[in-house]
């Protein structure tokens, strides 16, 4: 059999400014720590690689952040290298790598496509100038369309715009403009992301002082479906809870490979700090800090497959614990679901038999079904609880 | 032999001191050494301490040698002083021949200060009235004492003026007592009659009675009877309170001691029986207690169906410590299998849920309080019910009795008008006032215990800015205009929400207890309607919208730990909910019943 392709995840935790929302694992004001950063980074891809049986093979790379387009070109090359180097790279590897409009001018993204890079992840979250100035992002939607027509020429022909919507003081109409408006742009892909309000973001503090409402959820609802619908009419086809593709003119389907990892519960590796990886068993997450991460990477000692010198959190996962997250993970696919088929390959025990009880009720609820695809019976989420996951990923957990 | 015993209590209004009190004779008599002293020292349970109240009333031994050259045995027993526990006050004077009424001097005669008088004259003991706090720059002993004078027809220079705070005049308080307490008059050559006063559950022990004999004398070797559950016991060892527990080789008469039994549940070993020797027993018990009556009642219910016969156990043990607490099997439809419990008051009720919750480490649901309803049907019959969900069919019921109390309130006279109008709304009716002292005013009304229970202590308290004080007595029982409030969630009665209101009242009620559960109700995957119902008419509905939206959004660099972990933090939260019908309704629903009265 072949071996299952991994998957690679390089954290970049650099922005120049910490938006309003948001609780990623990023860091504004510590650009001077790249150089450093991206030596640790090499370190670790190549750590990680030493200690495994064989070289194995890798089918796509994402650069994540964070802001990965901070990145000097050079360096990104320098770690594509590494990664040719210690890794086997399947023909056509996807290599994703997300960038904030307005850091990027035609050169970067030309650099950036001659290095390999050919899927570009753009983070639009609105077109409206209001919420992109209560979201603190710091460009404008110029930008963006700017961003998109130098990526186009640069050559990028698997494009993805993020977009979020719930937002306070948003109402139907400004999210269908901003909606409309990136559809104009023609990218591949999107990614609709509902706000959530994390503790110890600015955008928490203040609704919780009362300055600004609380996100309407019943409004977010309707934003979500209204878009569901006016993607499916301009032909993107809803594959995950919040992503939707295109199929290219000689029908390849953009749904991104890299996400599909995580929602099959595959084997990726995660490089940076705060990264996390899932492989042999274990779930591996990296020393938060830049700068802790930078000194751990300094010393390189032999660590057992898939750990490094930066990972600080480690949760062995048995089966039991296994068959819960591809349910979580696997449900999230609106399409595709969870195969009965392959559940039973892999676990050696069927759905029914360790969910049976779980998944009649959910039936009973509307909020599962099952479908028949070629593979036997799939089972997914009804498009009603395509926005009440949680109520049936907690069932399997 | 018994010349040389005294046996007294020190009563008071809650707050005046008594405890304080108890420390400094603790002290001059050496009954505790310096190193062992903390300020009222015999608050020994955990809650004591904390809300700075005595609870329990606790028995100890001193001995004294007088101005005279005598020594003498003192029993002590303090008493708690909430309005609560005037039944453990009236356990305690059974057991004394005189009582320090101890009044503090900035606030004078209160409630308590009466009511536990009148309790210590009733059981015919000496009073030996002590003005405390003298030294609080607020004080007018001159006053107090001329209350006290009109009060006991003491002449008010010969009351003794102390502070226990600060050890001032408090021998004095000690000759008081050996030249005026009478001594005990049982002799040792009778039958013994041993009253068990009060009791509490040890784990090596078993039960701890707390005695007073009254003839006869016992050992730890004799056999000893119970007169009224007929058990028999060889106790395991028979001492005096010291304070903590100090076995001696015989009780006399006249001498308060303990008899651990080692029983392990109340039902051998009751207080308010007599205590005889198996051998040579005496002809009659002892008159004994009259039966607690129970004011308020309340179901308790495990959250955890599994934590069921621990609930039961805690309330058998706690029920040892506490004779007031008295509880039976419950079901509800609602909240499963629990227990209905009468409680003396208000604070007695929280006092009990938080010893479950602390000294048990009990998750528990406690249901909004509820008085004891009398119920005339249609076929002729009268039913007692302590539950809104026992109340029968409107169609069914002839009349409806509720429990109306004589309540005493004291208070400056400038808060009249508050007072007036705070007992007025809640139905009460007044019947007279007077004047005991310039400036005070105490006012005598009627009204419905289910009135008084729900917060108008803290009421009274707020409105006169803690200044009054509330005494209470039972009056009878009254017919009235009384109406249950049905709560029905997704068409579906929830009889641990109902209660029974006054029908005037009853749309008002409904209104604010349908807008609070509408917002404590989380959303549902349905649309859940909420309805309150009174007399069989609708009186407010609203709706619990269908959640629509409950995602987690993005999975962050395959963070997958934390995606997983909220899900597992929702899922228990889901736990701690009740399931009713099939709506999930979280725990404080059930005290939102309570709250009402607060808006
Ligand atoms: N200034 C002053 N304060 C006193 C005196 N005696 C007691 N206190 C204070 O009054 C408060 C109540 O005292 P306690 O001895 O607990 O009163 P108690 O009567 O036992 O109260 P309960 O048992 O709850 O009814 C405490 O804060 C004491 O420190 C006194 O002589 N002078
Ligand atoms: S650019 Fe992205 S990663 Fe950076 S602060 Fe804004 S939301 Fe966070
Ligand atoms: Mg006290």
């Amino acid at each position: 059999m072949e071996p299952v392709p991994y998957s690679l995840y390089l954290h970049i935790p650099f922005c120049h400014h910490r938006c309003a929302y948001c609780d990623f694992n990023t860091y504004a004001g510590m650009e001077n720590l790249i150089t450093a950063y991206c030596a640790a980074l090499i370190r670790e891809i190549s750590q990680v690689a030493g200690s495994a049986v064989d070289k194995l093979p890798v089918h796509t790379i994402f650069f994540g952040g964070g802001t990965p387009s901070l990145l000097p070109l050079i360096w990104v090359e320098q770690i594509l290298e590494t990664i040719n180097h210690c890794y086997s790279l399947v023909p056509e590897t996807e290599i994703t790598l997300e960038a904030n409009p307005g850091t990027v001018d035609g050169d970067y993204l030309r650099g950036l496509h001659n290095l390999g890079i050919n899927r570009l992840s753009l983070g639009v979250q609105s077109a409206n100038p209001d919420e992109l100035r209560l979201l603190e992002r710091e460009h404008d939607y110029f930008a963006v369309i700017e961003a998109v027509h130098l990526a186009r020429n640069a050559g990028f022909d698997n494009l993805n715009l993020d977009l979020i919507f719930g937002l306070p003081y948003q109402e139907l109409d400004t999210w269908e403009k901003s909606v409309n408006l990136t559809l104009d742009l023609s990218p591949d892909h999107f990614s609709l992301y509902a706000l959530t309000l994390e503790s110890g973001t600015p955008m928490k503090h203040w609704t919780d002082r009362g300055l600004l409402p609380e996100p309407d959820a019943d409004l977010a609802a309707e934003m979500y479906e209204w878009a569901a619908e006016r993607l499916d009419q301009a032909g993107y086809q809803q594959y995950e809870i919040s992503n939707w593709a295109r199929r290219t003119t000689d029908n390849v389907y953009r749904a991104c490979r890299h996400n599909l990892q995580y929602w099959r519960a595959l084997p990726y590796l995660g490089f940076g700090a705060g990264a996390h990886g899932f492989a042999a068993g274990v779930r591996t997450a990296n020393i938060l800090s830049p700068r802790a991460y930078i000194q751990r990477m300094e010393k390189s000692a032999h660590r057992q497959f898939p750990r490094s010198s930066a990972t600080a959190n480690l949760i062995e996962v048995d089966q039991q614990a296994e068959m819960g997250e591809l349910m979580m993970m696997g449900l999230r696919l609106t399409n595709d679901g969870v195969s009965a088929n392959q559940f039973k390959t892999h676990f050696g025990e069927s759905l029914s038999d360790v969910y049976g009880k779980e998944i009649e009720q959910l039936v009973r609820q509307k909020l599962l079904e099952w479908v028949p695809f070629e593979d036997g019976l799939h089972l997914r989420l009804t498009p009603y609880a395509r926005l009440l996951g949680n109520q049936v990923f907690a069932a399997f957990i | 032999m018994t010349d040389l015993i005294r046996n007294f209590c020190i009563i008071a209004h809650i707050d005046h001191g008594k405890s304080t009190l108890a420390d400094r004779l603790l002290q001059l008599t050496g009954t505790i050494s310096e190193r062992e002293m903390t300020e009222q020292v015999l608050d020994s349970m955990d809650l004591e301490r904390e809300k700075g109240v005595t609870i329990k009333a606790s028995a100890v031994r001193m001995n004294y040698r007088a101005r005279n050259g005598q020594v003498y045995e003192l029993n002590l027993i303090d008493t708690p002083g909430h309005v609560d526990f005037g039944y453990e006050v009236s356990r305690a004077l059974e057991a004394c021949e005189g009582a320090i009424l101890v009044v503090d001097a900035s606030q004078g005669v209160e409630a308590q200060t009466l009511a536990n008088l009148y309790l210590a004259l009733e059981a015919d003991l000496e009073i030996i009235p002590v003005i405390n706090k003298i030294d609080l720059p607020s004080a007018h002993p001159d006053e107090v004492a001329e209350e006290l004078e009109n009060l006991l027809g003491i002449p008010g220079e010969e009351i003794l003026r102390i502070s226990a705070k600060a050890g001032l005049n408090v021998e004095e308080v000690l000759e008081a007592v050996v030249q005026r307490v009478p001594p005990p008059r049982g002799r040792d050559d009778l039958p013994l009659k041993a009253l068990i006063f009060d009791s509490h559950y040890d784990p090596y022990k078993g039960v701890v009675a707390y005695i007073r004999v009254m003839d006869g004398k016992l050992s730890a070797s004799d056999t000893l009877r119970m007169m009224i559950t007929r058990a028999t016991i060889k106790p395991i060892e028979v001492g005096i309170f010291a304070p903590d527990l100090r076995p001696t080789s015989e009780l006399h008469a006249g001498e308060v001691g303990y008899v651990a039994t080692g029983f392990k549940t109340v039902r051998e070993c009751r207080v308010g029986d007599t205590i005889t020797l198996a051998t040579n027993p005496a002809a009659e018990p002892l008159p004994g207690y009259r039966k607690v009556k129970p004011m308020v009642f309340a179901g308790i219910y495990p959250v955890e169906g599994e934590d069921y016969e621990d609930l039961r156990d805690a309330l058998e043990k706690l029920q040892l410590n506490d004779a007031s607490l008295i509880y039976e099997p419950e079901t509800s439809q609602a909240l499963n299998f629990g227990f209905r419990c009468g409680f003396l008051g208000m604070f007695h009720m929280e006092i009990i849920q938080e010893r479950l919750e602390r000294e048990y480490d009990l998750d528990i649901i406690v249901t909004a309080p509820s008085v004891e309803y009398e119920v005339k049907l249609k076929t002729g019959e009268t039913i007692l019910i302590d539950s809104p969900a026992e109340l029968p069919e409107e169609g069914e019921i002839e009349e409806i009795r509720e429990p109306w109390m004589y309540i005493q309130i004291f208070s400056p006279t400038e808060y009249y008008g508050t007072i007036m109008d705070l007992v007025t709304k809640r139905r009460g009716i007044f019947a007279s006032q007077e004047y005991p002292a310039p400036n005070r005013v105490q006012l005598n009304f009627e009204i419905p215990l289910s009135e008084l229970i729900v917060d108008f202590f803290d009421q009274l308290k707020s409105r006169t800015r803690g200044y009054a004080s509330l005494d209470y007595q039972f009056a009878e029982y009254r017919p009235d205009d009384l109406v249950k409030l049905q709560i029905l969630v997704n068409a579906e009665p929830v009889d641990a929400l109902a209660s029974i209101v006054h029908r005037d009242a009853a749309y008002h009620i409904g209104q604010t207890l349908i807008s609070k559960l509408k917002d404590i109700i989380p959303r549902q995957l349905f649309a859940v309607p909420i309805q309150a119902s009174a007399g069989g008419r609708v009186i407010s509905r609203a709706n619990v919208k269908a959640l629509r939206k409950d995602v987690l959004a993005k999975c962050y660099g395959g963070d997958i730990t934390r995606k997983k972990k909220l899900l597992e933090k929702q899922k228990r939260g889901k736990k701690r909910m009740k399931m009713v019908g099939n709506v999930e309704i979280p725990q404080e629903a059930f005290m939102a019943v309570l709250r009402l009265r607060e808006d």
